[in-house]
């Protein structure tokens, strides 16, 4: 390998990167995951029991239900919006609070309260809503429980809520389509194109091509993985060891994206076997998302041991050294690569003096 | 239009796409993948909070606080507080908070005294659950000492809409018309390539330098892209148990998908210069299209934007059909807006794709 030569292919792919709807595709969609996933699974894995107000006197009960710590309460215009909202399930439960509510409970009364509940809401949201709401109307009628209530946690301490445990998948698609997809993608089309061909024909060799293109996916996963890691304010402090693992998983999907890149006969083949071997490589996401099936399994797979360092310190709080042991296995793996990229390299080469 | 020239195409076509037996493989095996994901999937819905106790003659102040169970809260009695802060522990038979009244619980209440109640949480309990543990702690209490609440909002609570406690739409519904858009948006994607090829690499052109006419290459690629994408997305309806209820009216809808994305194949195809141009254009088609799709998991009605988009009326359908059990004329909206955007889509990418032949 000649580093000059190497340098020359990954400043042509730099060169070529805005005019690249691959390079654009590896940017574009982290960006788009991060939204759809923190977005859209995230709250619908951890929703919250919905509740409308049609308040007509500024009832003190509304002031409290807003400031609820897992309702989502709204307010709405009357009683008719109130009651078509909850029919359609935009609510779990509606409450009618009437205008002289609060002063016929400071007179010690009994007063009105409409409650209406969506046909297709939980049991359990009902119950918690109309627990929640006469726990409101005491506060404000000043009646404190005779009761002290100790809260004692117990049980795992190490629990982590389900957006939380979403940040691998996240991670996992700004290194796979930058490091894996887009060196696969590019030595793809430049075999169908035969500008590969061409490029072969001068001193450069095909290991300045993959250095060359390897390096700038690195670079590009790197960045990715750190923009997704920002955006999830997610570095817990430790920058250097983040870009580090990152470094290392980016070039372990980069082996597997130019091995890939080269085997695949054509662009079809390529997607498709990415689509398949996708589910394969995506394992360890599904184990942290669902921490209840057994942990063994996804230490089976390489993304593993780069996706659980950047959790672990993320979510986990643990140190560098902690992740050290996961860390230089996931080294040994991308070791491991090289002499395999190296072969299918050297078959590739040989296919493609077949084809000349 | 010759219907022999267009059966000749559809051959070549369905031969190029068979003739890759790794992508048919693989295809097979993705739909294999989302089968079982979709039986992975939890078929009913647990609505029931379930709260352990250690008193359990609170009977009159507690409901079901002798292990019957209301509406969504179960109570469920333990002899210590030690087996019930290891029954909140380990998670086992559900229980998601343990309420340890202490043995003098009802005399120092008649006494007038405030006692003090363990409450044992697990780590992660949602906020809503731990102030709904506090409030029915409190609300014993209240009732013991005979203070009854100012509303009453679980016996007068008023349903709105069909009620459907106990017989709720399970994950595995919700997903059924996400999982048959998924496929049809793939199959979008696999129409777009197989025509962005023709294009790229100019075989149309060879093909039209034969007898065969522009009309006959359209009425091809309509036909192959159709029936390739209906097959592919009634196989998966088949083996995901759409069919189940009213077959013929999941078959029309399905048939009125697949045009509809052939349309959009056709488009994508049409445009992309390479695999990653067409790949890009196909998404962003995929993206919007998908998004009713998603929106069905979500409770509630969906804002007005995504009611116009063209797979609206398609996700409508499927759940009116499959969830509610709708009739055909209580589909038959959701139905005529599929088949408006369907014809739409279909005649912007067969006038597309005919005029982006006419440039080669």
């Amino acid at each position: 390998m000649n580093l000059k030569r190497a340098w020359y292919v990954f400043a042509r792919e730099v060169r070529l990167s805005p005019r690249s709807p691959l390079v654009f595709f590896a940017i574009a969609m982290p960006l788009i995951m991060t939204f759809l996933i923190s977005s859209v699974f995230g709250s619908l894995f951890d929703a919250n029991p919905r509740l409308g107000i049609a308040d007509d006197g500024s009832s003190k009960v509304t002031a409290a239900a807003l400031q609820l710590d897992g309702v989502d309460a709204v307010v709405v215009s009357d009683v008719e919006a109130l009651r078509t909202r909850v029919e359609a399930n935009d609510f779990d439960a509606g409450l009618v609070i009437p205008a002289d509510f609060d002063a016929e409970l400071a007179a010690g009364g009994q007063p009105d309260l409409e409650f209406y509940v969506s046909g297709a809401s939980l049991a359990s949201n009902r119950i918690i809503l109309s627990i929640t709401t006469i726990d409101l109307v005491r506060d404000v009628a000043g009646e404190e429980p005779p009761v002290t209530v100790v809260v004692t946690p117990v049980g795992d301490e190490d629990f982590v809520p389900i957006g939380d445990r979403l940040l691998p998948t996240m991670v996992f698609y700004a290194v796979m389509i930058a490091a894996l997809f887009l060196p696969a993608a590019s030595l793809v089309d430049e075999r169908e194109k035969r500008t590969l061909d061409a490029v072969l024909v001068t001193p450069t060799r095909m290991s300045d091509v993959l250095v060359g293109k390897g390096a700038f996916a690195v670079i590009l996963a790197v960045l990715m993985g750190l923009a997704t890691l920002a955006l999830n304010n997610a570095f817990a402090g430790q920058f250097w060891t983040m870009t580090l693992i990152l470094l290392i998983g980016s070039v372990m999907m980069a082996l597997v994206g130019m091995a890939l890149g080269l085997w695949a006969r054509d662009i079809t083949t390529m997607y498709t076997a990415v689509k398949a071997g996708g589910i394969f490589i995506f394992l360890p996401v599904i184990f942290v998302l669902f921490p209840g099936l057994p942990q063994w399994i996804p230490k089976l797979i390489p993304t593993y041991y780069f996706l659980m360092p950047i959790y672990d310190i993320a979510i986990g709080g643990q140190s560098f050294g902690d992740v050290l042991p996961e860390l230089l296995v996931a080294v040994v793996f991308c070791l491991l690569l090289i002499p395999f990229v190296a072969w299918v390299a050297r078959w590739s080469q040989r296919q493609l003096a077949m084809t000349v | 239009m010759s219907a022999s020239n267009v059966g000749t195409i559809i051959r070549k076509d369905f031969t190029e796409f068979a003739r890759n037996r790794f992508f048919v493989f693989i295809t097979l095996m993705v739909l294999v993948a989302w089968v079982a994901v979709f039986w992975f999937l939890p078929s009913s819905v647990d609505e029931t909070v379930r709260i352990g106790i250690t008193q359990t003659d609170l009977g009159g102040v507690l409901p079901a606080a002798d292990g019957a169970e209301v509406a969504g809260l179960s109570l469920t009695s333990f002899p210590t507080e030690g087996e019930l802060q290891a029954a909140v522990e380990s998670g086992d038979d559900g229980i998601v908070a343990g309420i340890a009244f202490p043995p003098d619980f009802l005399t120092s209440l008649a006494g007038g005294t405030t006692p003090t109640v363990t409450l044992f949480v697990p780590a992660g309990l949602p906020a809503e659950q731990l102030a709904m543990v506090e409030g029915l702690i409190g609300e014993a209490a209240f009732g013991l000492a005979g203070v009854a609440p100012p509303v009453d909002p679980i016996t007068e609570a008023v349903v709105l809409g069909t009620d459907r406690v106990g017989a709720q739409t399970s994950l595995q519904d919700q997903m059924r018309p996400l999982l048959l858009i998924m496929v049809l948006m793939v199959e979008t994607f696999a129409l777009s390539a197989l025509i962005a090829v023709e294009i790229q690499e100019r075989t149309v052109v060879a093909v039209l330098a034969t007898p065969v006419r522009v009309v006959d290459f359209l009425a091809a690629k309509s036909i192959f892209g159709v029936g390739l994408a209906f097959t592919e997305v009634a196989l998966l309806a088949l083996l995901i148990g759409a069919f189940a209820v009213n077959a013929p009216a999941i078959i029309v809808i399905l048939l009125l998908g697949a045009i509809l994305v052939t349309g959009f194949g056709m488009i994508a195809g049409s445009y992309g210069r390479d695999f990653i141009g067409t790949l890009m254009v196909a998404m962003l088609f995929m993206i919007p299209l998908m998004i009713p799709a998603f929106g069905a998991l979500f409770p509630g009605s969906s804002p007005v934007w995504i009611t116009i988009l063209p797979t609206y009326g398609m996700v409508e359908a499927v759940i009116g059909v499959t969830i509610d059990g709708d009739s055909w004329s209580q589909i038959a909206p959701a139905l005529l807006m599929l088949a408006a955007w369907g014809l739409a889509a279909f005649a912007a990418g067969a006038l597309i794709l005919k005029r982006r032949v006419a440039t080669l």
